[in-house]
């Protein structure tokens, strides 16, 4: 048996470790890959609910959340790589064009 | 210990030793197989020296790998070359696992089932594993520090994931006509029904075809062959370690021909075994020879294959796999699907 | 009884490696460790609990999600990514999410990770020098506000109301099971499956117009 709190706990950390790290990291692949720590500790709290409450609810909302990850990270790979041939650098620093 | 878990663990562990050994003994000689029915296709002799018929030659070649000098170039990031043919191999082992070879032993008045896990969503394991198969090859490529490692990786990663779209979209088909993900049922449907390969044969030339691609071999082994890119992923390995990429491609093989053989032709299926009513034992030992029987067949295949047509360009190789096979399978799928509505199956 | 005669087994093992592999230290002492482990762990059936092992991947998950941080070299941290993906697909297993633990690791772990791993190996991105993690003041906010986050969200969990316990028998027969998610997913939730479906063509479109090298 176990506490449901726990992979509620788990998930929390995790999100907060990737928080830190989309602050703190400035390679935009980094970055990108702290994103994906978030949204997997969301998902792991959702399906940690959906057991909870008895619900199948929480793994629609997870195979959503993957299928938009998906979609995500390809996008913002392929920005990367644009910007790499421009700039010859993921430093987010050196994204600094439009800045005022 | 409690004893029904120890009795638990124990019938685990020895079908776990059971299998491994299998299944690296196969791997072992499939080397003497290559050689000799390519010797064969090709109208000499192969291996015949080393013992009756060259059938110790596998084993003077695992010595010889064993002694030969490792070389660890300076120039690689150590951790992860070093994790490389570990990533390769492990995940061909893996997805036997879930392979039901056989129906129920009985052993100590206990059924006794011929597979070492039978989950509820096999087939998905299976798909898991294939995709994890990628890493290796990308890192071992990327961890050698080298031009033509790190394009021969990038090509075959590429390759990789291109052909599991394939295969995947084949498994569907599969997956309609029996209804479960479980890999005994896709077997218990075929015994019921007739094997999958007699009406779902474009789905099962897709399935080889990408089951082809994924091993890496012959017709497409572009990113590993001696003329191209010097050797690929694995220039910069020697000695045991390449042995290591050698052993996870045949073990790749024998991986791909075990599913081949279950979810097309039938499994352990034999037909017309009922009709003989032996005794449960001796049915299912039957039942495991006919799908050893099955797994060489394909394993020969691979073999003939490589020694008849020669190897696509690179883009021909993801034109076939983007263009031609994906297609196919999405037309085959809406084919299986009309016959499972018509009740035709 | 059992312990002893595999303890003897163990060492005449290593015995035995150490002898036909010599320079190579690390190999017997891995299967030393690993074996001694089995082997205490089997012994102390108490172990076998599940609390032990969702606490150990529980320290595997959170350690691998430090070093996608900590880590300078890009690769290295693509694959601690890959560690955390797959603790957290064992936290489905054990959450009876099945269907969803076999695709995490299909498509994330197996897809998108390779994604990762192709765009770093593309792109050639070596270790960074000196892994300057913003400024002092950016790296000392960021933390805090890390840890009042962190903070937040479990004073949250631990001000809940008292849950109910579950015991895997009490799940009805099929839960997370390919077939109760297909139902849901075909029936309720149709509109949103085919408008994810139309993302995903958006997605593709965009990543390969995106990273094509001149348009022509």
């Amino acid at each position: 048996m176990m506490h449901v709190e726990f992979f509620l706990i788990i998930a929390a950390l995790l999100f907060s470790i990737g928080c830190v790290g989309v602050l703190i990291r400035r390679n935009a692949i980094v970055i990108l890959m702290c994103i994906e720590l978030m949204l997997n500790a969301v998902n792991l709290t959702f399906v940690a609910f959906a057991a909870e409450g008895q619900a199948m609810t929480g793994h629609i909302f997870v195979f959503f959340v993957m299928t938009v990850a998906a979609a995500e990270a390809a996008v913002g790979l392929a920005i990367v790589i644009a910007f790499f041939r421009r700039r010859r650098s993921t430093d987010v620093d050196d994204a600094s064009l439009m800045r005022w | 210990m409690d004893p029904v878990l120890e009795r638990v663990i124990v019938e685990a562990a020895v079908k776990i030793a059971l299998v491994f050994f299998v299944v690296l003994t196969t791997v072992a000689y499939m080397t003497w197989v290559e050689r000799r029915v390519s010797a064969w296709i090709q109208d000499r002799r192969g291996p015949n020296r080393v013992g009756p018929f060259g059938l110790l030659q596998p084993l003077a070649d695992g010595i010889k790998f064993l002694f030969k000098e490792e070389i660890t170039p300076p120039h690689v990031y150590r951790p992860v070359y070093l994790l490389a043919p570990i990533l390769i191999l492990v995940p061909a082992l893996l997805t036997i696992s879930v392979v039901p070879f056989g129906p129920a032993l009985r052993l100590f008045g206990r059924d006794v089932p011929l597979r070492v896990a039978d989950v509820d969503n096999g087939v998905l394991i299976i798909l898991a594993f294939a995709s994890m198969g990628v890493y290796g090859i990308a890192l071992a490529g990327w961890s050698s520090n080298n031009k033509y490692s790190l394009m021969g990786g990038l090509r075959s990663s590429a390759q990789l994931i291109s052909y599991e779209l394939a295969m995947g979209l084949a498994i569907v088909g599969i997956l309609m006509s029996a209804g479960s993900l479980r890999l005994s049922d896709v077997v218990a449907r075929q015994a019921e029904h007739g094997w999958n390969v007699l009406w779902q044969l474009p789905g099962f030339v897709v399935f080889l075809t990408a089951a082809f691609a994924e091993t890496n071999r012959l017709p497409f082994d572009l990113p590993e062959a001696e003329t191209e890119l010097v050797a690929g992923y694995h220039t910069e390995y020697s000695g045991m370690r390449f042995s290591m990429f050698y052993m996870a491609e045949y073990a790749n093989m024998v991986t791909a021909s075990c599913l081949a053989a279950t979810l097309y032709l039938g499994g352990y299926h034999v037909p017309g075994l009922q009709r003989l009513g032996l005794p449960q034992n001796a049915a299912a030992i039957v039942q495991l020879l006919a799908f050893g029987i099955k797994v060489a067949f394909f394993l020969f295949v691979y073999v003939w294959v490589r020694w008849t047509i020669p190897r696509f360009r690179y883009d021909q190789l993801m034109n076939l796999g983007w263009k031609v096979l994906l297609p196919v399978a999405l037309v085959h799928i809406v084919w299986v699907a009309f016959i499972v509505l018509m009740g035709w199956a | 009884m059992h312990l002893l005669i595999g303890l003897i087994a163990v060492v005449v093992v290593f015995a035995l490696l150490r002898a036909f592999l010599p320079g190579r230290t690390g190999l017997p002492v891995l299967f030393l460790l690993i074996a001694g482990a089995t082997l205490v762990v089997l012994e102390r059936a108490d172990l076998l609990r599940i609390e032990f092992w969702a606490g150990s991947v529980a320290f595997v998950a959170i350690l691998s999600a430090l070093l996608i941080v900590l880590h300078p070299n890009p690769m290295v941290s693509v694959l601690f990514l890959i560690v955390n993906l797959f603790c957290i697909a064992v936290f489905y297993l054990m959450l009876q999410a099945q269907f969803l633990a076999a695709l995490q690791v299909i498509v994330y772990a197996g897809a998108i990770m390779v994604l990762f791993v192709f765009v770093v190996m593309l792109l050639n991105l070596k270790a960074e020098e000196g892994l300057h993690l913003g400024g002092g003041a950016q790296r000392g906010l960021a933390l805090a506000l890390g840890a009042a986050f962190a903070g937040l969200m479990l004073w949250a969990i631990k001000t809940r109301r008292e849950p109910p316990y579950f015991a895997p028998s009490s799940f009805a027969g099929g839960f997370g099971t390919a077939r109760e998610v297909g139902a849901l997913l075909f029936a309720k939730y149709l509109f949103a499956f085919e408008a994810a479906s139309i993302l995903l063509v958006a997605a593709m479109v965009g990543a390969v117009i995106l990273a094509k090298r001149k348009l022509e």
